[in-house]
C-alpha cells in the first residue's frame, strides 16, 4: 500500500516534535449578531441552552479520552462539568493531524485545548461585560456564568450565547499570550471525574462501529487469500453462491473478491459457497523457522545502520575489562481487540459515507481517496466508539476494503470480520531478534553497549513519510535508545520483511526492546555482582524521575524481603515510547515457578509511574492496570506462530490471552 | 419465520433456523448491546440469558431459541440500574466496553445462583469471558459491590 499523505507532517511531528502542540484553526469569527451557537474554534461549541460539546478528535478506545481532553477544555473555560457533553466529529482537514496512539493525547493537546477553552472563555467575559457596558477585567467567569461582583449581575454561558454578541476573536499569537491557570488552581484537572462513556457501556447502548446500521443496509463478506501477503487469485465460480437465499452480488476487483447478500448470515453462506483459485504467491513456504533463520542471517549484515550511536563503542568494547553479549527473541503477538475489523460504507452522488473506529482518520482518509481515485472532500468518516483499538484501528484495510465494495454495490454495505479473518489478517507485533553486547571496567560498570536489532519495520509498508532516511521506521526501535548512563553506545537496526505483515501494537518497540535491555542489564548486574535495584540506581544519572519511581516500586514491593521456596521478584525500570515523552515507569513483579511443571505464575506486580500531570486519576489507574496486564498476557500467554505464509492460530482457543483467573495483585 | 420472546416482547424473525441468535439479536433486531467476538464461544462477548441461564448466542440457533425466554443487556433492568450496572458505574470498569455486556449477564447470572459469591466463585464464573483491556481486577470489585447492595 502506498501512502498517499504528501506532506510529511507525520514524521515531522511525531520525530522532533514531542510536546508540539496541534494547532486547531479558528473557524472565524462569532457572529456580531447574537448566534444560534456560539462555535469559537474546532474544539467546543456552545448552544443557547448552556451546553458545551467539546469535539474529541482523538478515538476513544478506553482510554478515556474523551473524558480527559474535555476535562482540559472544561477547566480553562471555567464550564459547569455537568454542562459539557463530548462528540467525535466526522474527520475534518480542520481539525489537524487525526491520530491517537503512542500515548501522545493528552500530552500533545494539553496546551491547545486549554488555549482554546480560555479564548472561550475571555470571549464570553468580554461579550458581558460589553453588554453591561463594564471592563471586562472587572467580570469573572466560573460554573458557566460570567458575574459582574460590583454590581451583582450575571449572565450564564447559554444566556449570553442566546442574547450578547460575541465579537472578540484570537490569532494565534493571541492565544499563545493567554495566560494559563497554575496546577493549584486547577478545580477540573487532577480531579476525580467520573468517564463520561461509562454508564453507556454498561446499559447497551455506546455505539461502535459494528453497530452502525442504514436503511437498505446489505452483507459483505470477503473471500481472503490464503497467505497473509503475496497472493493472487487465478480463477472464481460464484455460480453456488448465486443459489443462497438472501444472495446479491458478486464483487470481484484487482484489489478484492466479495459476496454481497441481505445478511450477514446469508452474506458468509455465500462467501463459503464461492471457489476461488489461488497462487499463493513467493511467500507460500514461510514458517517462524524460516523467519527467524532470515533474522539470524541479517543480524551479520555488514551494512547494518546505526540508528543510536554516541561515543566509541569499538575502543571501549576492546579496553573493557569484561564483556558479556546475550541474544533475546519475541514471537509474533496480535492485537485480538475485542471488536473484529468492521465497516459500513454508503456510496450515493460521487459521495461516500464511512462508518467505523478509527485511531487515525488523517491517514484512512488519504489511503481510501488514492484507493477510490476520489478526493479527501468526497469521503466523510464517521466516528465510533473503538471497541479495543491497540494499535489495530490505526491501519484503515477494513474501511477501504468496504468503500471498494460499496462503490459497486451503490447500497449500505456492512463488512464485518470473523475472528478468524480478523487473526489472520492482523498486522502483527514483529518478531524480533536483539544481540546485545557491553563492555565493564573492573568495577563491573557498563563502559560499552551494543545492540543488534532485526525486526519488521511496519512504516516501511505505510510509505516514505513514516520512515527516516536510512528506511528505519522508529516505532520499530524506540527504547532501544534506553537512558541508562553509559558512555559508548550503538543500536545497530536492520528491518526484514518476511511476508508476515506487521504493525503497531500497544506500546510498540518499548515491549520487545526493553525486555532485552531489562533482562540484560539484570545479566550485568549479576555479572558485577550488584543487586539489580542498586545497579539500575548507579546508571540512572540522567533521569532522576526514573530513579524515583524505581526507588518508590522496591520500597512497595519490599525488595529485598524473604520469600518462599521458588518464588522471586524482578524488577524493571523503562522510560515513555520516546525518551523525550515525560513518563517513567517502573514494576516490581512477584513471580512463583513450578519446579515440576516450569509453569510460571504471576502473583504480585507492584508499579509506580510518574506521567507528569493527571487529568483524570482514576482514568490514568485503569489504563496503568489494564496495561500491565496487556503486558502479562502478552509475555506468559501470547505466542503467534507462521505457517505456509499465514498464522497457524485462528480464534481465542489457540491464541491465548489472560483471563481473569490469570489476575495477579497489583498495586 | 420464526417468533422469539425477548426482553419480554414477542418478536417475529424472518431468518433461516440455523442462523446463530447472536446475528439475529444484533443485526435482525438491531439490539446491538450483545457483541460479536469469536463466534465459538471462546471470549462471552455474546452472553445474553436463555430461560434465566447465561448463554453464549453465537452458540445458539434460532430454531433452538424459538419459544425461550431471552434477556439481552438492554432487557436487564428497564433503567438500566440493576445493581451491577450500577456497581460497573461505581468501580468504573469499563475501558472500551465492548466485552461488558457479555460482562454484566454472565455476573447477573452467577450473583442470581450465588448471591455471595466467594473470589474463587467469582474467578470460576467469569474465566470464560475475556476483556482484552484487562478490567478484571474492577469487574470482581464491582460483583462484589452488587453482592454487599443485594444484586
Amino acid at each position: 500500500m502506498t501512502t498517499p499523505l504528501s506532506r510529511r507532517a507525520f514524521l515531522a511531528t511525531t520525530a522532533v516534535g514531542v510536546g508540539l502542540t496541534i494547532r486547531f484553526p479558528l473557524l472565524g469569527s462569532g457572529d456580531a449578531a447574537a448566534a444560534a451557537l456560539y462555535e469559537p474554534n474546532a474544539v467546543l461549541t456552545i448552544t443557547p441552552d448552556g451546553l458545551v460539546t467539546v469535539h474529541i478528535t482523538k478515538a476513544e478506545m478506553g482510554q478515556g479520552v474523551g473524558t480527559a481532553l474535555a476535562q482540559i477544555v472544561a477547566e480553562e473555560l471555567e464550564a459547569d462539568w455537568k454542562d459539557i457533553r463530548v462528540d467525535y466529529p466526522v474527520a475534518d482537514a480542520k481539525y489537524g493531524l487525526m491520530l491517537t496512539g503512542g500515548s501522545w493525547s493528552v500530552n500533545w493537546t494539553f496546551d491547545a485545548l486549554s488555549r482554546a477553552g480560555a479564548a472561550a472563555r475571555l470571549a464570553l467575559i468580554d461579550a458581558a461585560a460589553a453588554s453591561w457596558k463594564v471592563a471586562p477585567g472587572e467580570c469573572v467567569a466560573a460554573g458557566g456564568v460570567v458575574r459582574h461582583p460590583a454590581t451583582g449581575r450575571s449572565l450564564s454561558y447559554g444566556d449570553i450565547v442566546k442574547r450578547v454578541p460575541i465579537t472578540r476573536t484570537f490569532s494565534e499569537e493571541d492565544l499563545k499570550k493567554i495566560t494559563l491557570k497554575k496546577p493549584a488552581e486547577y478545580r477540573v484537572v487532577g480531579r476525580w471525574t467520573p468517564r463520561l462513556d461509562i454508564p453507556e457501556k454498561v446499559n447497551g447502548r455506546a455505539k461502535f462501529g459494528i453497530d452502525a446500521f442504514l436503511p437498505g443496509l446489505v452483507y459483505a463478506k470477503v473471500a481472503y487469500p490464503p497467505t497473509r501477503e503475496g497472493a493472487t487469485r487465478t480463477t472464481l465460480d460464484d455460480s453456488a453462491a448465486k443459489r443462497v437465499k438472501g444472495y446479491v452480488a458478486t464483487v470481484a476487483l484487482p484489489e478484492l473478491v466479495a459476496v454481497v447478500a441481505t445478511s450477514y448470515e446469508a452474506a458468509v453462506k455465500a462467501r463459503d459457497a464461492l471457489t476461488v483459485g489461488w497462487d499463493p504467491g513467493p511467500n507460500a513456504s514461510v514458517t517462524t523457522e524460516t523467519i527467524f533463520a532470515k533474522f539470524a542471517q541479517a543480524k551479520d549484515d555488514p551494512s547494518l545502520q546505526a540508528w543510536h550511536e554516541q561515543g566509541d563503542v569499538k575502543g571501549a568494547l576492546g579496553g573493557a575489562a569484561k564483556t558479556h553479549q546475550a541474544t533475546y527473541t519475541t514471537d509474533y503477538v496480535a492485537h485480538m481487540q475485542m471488536e473484529p475489523m468492521n465497516c459500513v460504507a454508503f456510496f450515493r452522488d460521487g459521495v461516500y459515507d464511512i462508518y467505523t473506529g478509527s485511531q487515525f482518520q488523517t491517514f484512512a482518509l488519504g489511503t481510501l481517496a488514492a484507493a477510490l481515485k476520489t478526493e479527501n472532500k468526497n469521503i466523510r468518516l464517521h466516528q465510533a466508539y473503538l471497541g479495543g483499538g491497540f494499535g489495530r484501528r490505526l491501519e484503515p484495510d477494513i474501511i477501504v476494503e468496504t468503500a471498494l465494495i460499496a462503490r459497486e454495490i451503490k447500497r449500505p454495505v456492512k463488512l464485518i470480520r470473523s475472528r478468524e479473518e480478523d487473526l489472520r489478517r492482523d498486522f502483527y507485533r514483529s518478531a524480533t531478534l536483539q544481540v546485545l553486547k557491553a563492555g565493564l571496567d573492573a568495577s563491573g560498570k557498563p563502559v560499552a553497549w551494543e545492540n543488534t536489532l532485526v525486526a519488521s519495520h511496519p512504516g516501511r509498508r505505510w510509505g516514505k513519510d513514516f520512515v527516516d532516511k536510512k528506511g528505519l521506521d522508529q516505532f520499530a526501535l524506540n527504547g532501544a535508545d534506553h537512558v541508562y548512563d553509559i558512555p559508548n553506545q550503538i543500536v545497530r537496526a536492520i528491518p526484514v520483511d518476511t511476508g508476515i505483515s506487521v504493525g503497531y501494537v500497544r506500546a510498540v518497540a518499548p515491549n520487545y526492546t526493553f525486555f532485552a535491555v531489562e533482562s540484560f542489564i539484570d545479566d550485568l548486574a549479576r555479572l558485577a555482582g550488584k543487586d539489580p535495584l542498586e545497579y539500575r540506581l548507579s546508571l540512572l544519572g540522567n533521569a532522576p524521575r526514573l530513579a524515583t519511581v524505581l526507588k518508590l516500586a522496591a520500597d512497595k514491593a519490599g525488595w529485598g524481603a524473604p520469600l518462599p521456596a521458588n518464588t522471586a521478584r524482578g524488577i524493571a525500570c523503562v522510560s515513555a515510547q520516546e525518551k523525550k515523552t515525560p513518563t517513567w515507569t517502573a514494576s516490581v513483579v512477584q513471580a512463583h515457578v513450578d519446579p515440576a511443571t516450569g509453569v510460571v505464575h504471576v502473583e504480585k506486580i507492584t508499579c509506580a509511574v510518574d506521567c507528569g500531570i493527571v487529568v483524570n486519576p482514576d482514568g490514568a489507574r485503569s489504563q496503568i492496570e489494564g496495561s500491565l496486564l496487556f503486558g502479562v498476557s502478552n509475555a506468559l500467554k501470547e505466542r503467534a506462530t507462521v505457517a505456509n505464509g499465514q498464522l497457524v492460530q485462528s480464534n481465542f482457543h489457540d491464541y491465548q490471552v489472560l483471563r481473569m483467573n490469570e489476575v495477579p495483585e497489583i498495586e | 419465520m420464526a417468533t422469539l420472546l425477548i426482553n419480554g416482547k414477542s418478536r417475529t424473525i424472518d431468518a433461516a433456523p440455523d442462523t446463530p441468535l447472536l446475528w439475529v439479536i444484533r443485526e435482525h433486531l438491531q439490539l446491538t448491546g450483545t457483541k460479536f467476538g469469536c463466534g465459538m464461544a471462546q471470549c462471552g462477548a455474546c452472553t445474553v440469558h436463555l430461560d434465566g441461564h447465561a448463554v453464549r448466542s453465537c452458540q445458539i440457533t434460532l430454531a433452538q431459541a424459538a419459544g425461550k425466554k431471552i434477556t439481552t443487556i438492554e432487557g436487564l433492568h428497564p433503567e438500566g440500574r440493576h445493581p451491577l450496572q450500577l456497581a460497573w458505574i461505581a468501580e468504573q470498569v469499563p475501558q472500551c466496553g465492548y466485552c461488558q455486556s457479555g460482562q454484566i449477564m454472565q455476573a447477573a447470572d452467577l450473583l442470581a445462583r450465588k448471591p455471595n459469591p466467594t473470589d474463587a466463585e467469582i474467578v470460576d464464573a467469569m474465566s470464560g469471558n475475556i476483556c482484552r483491556c484487562a478490567t478484571y481486577p474492577r469487574i470482581k470489585r464491582a460483583i462484589k459491590r452488587a453482592a454487599q447492595q443485594g444484586a
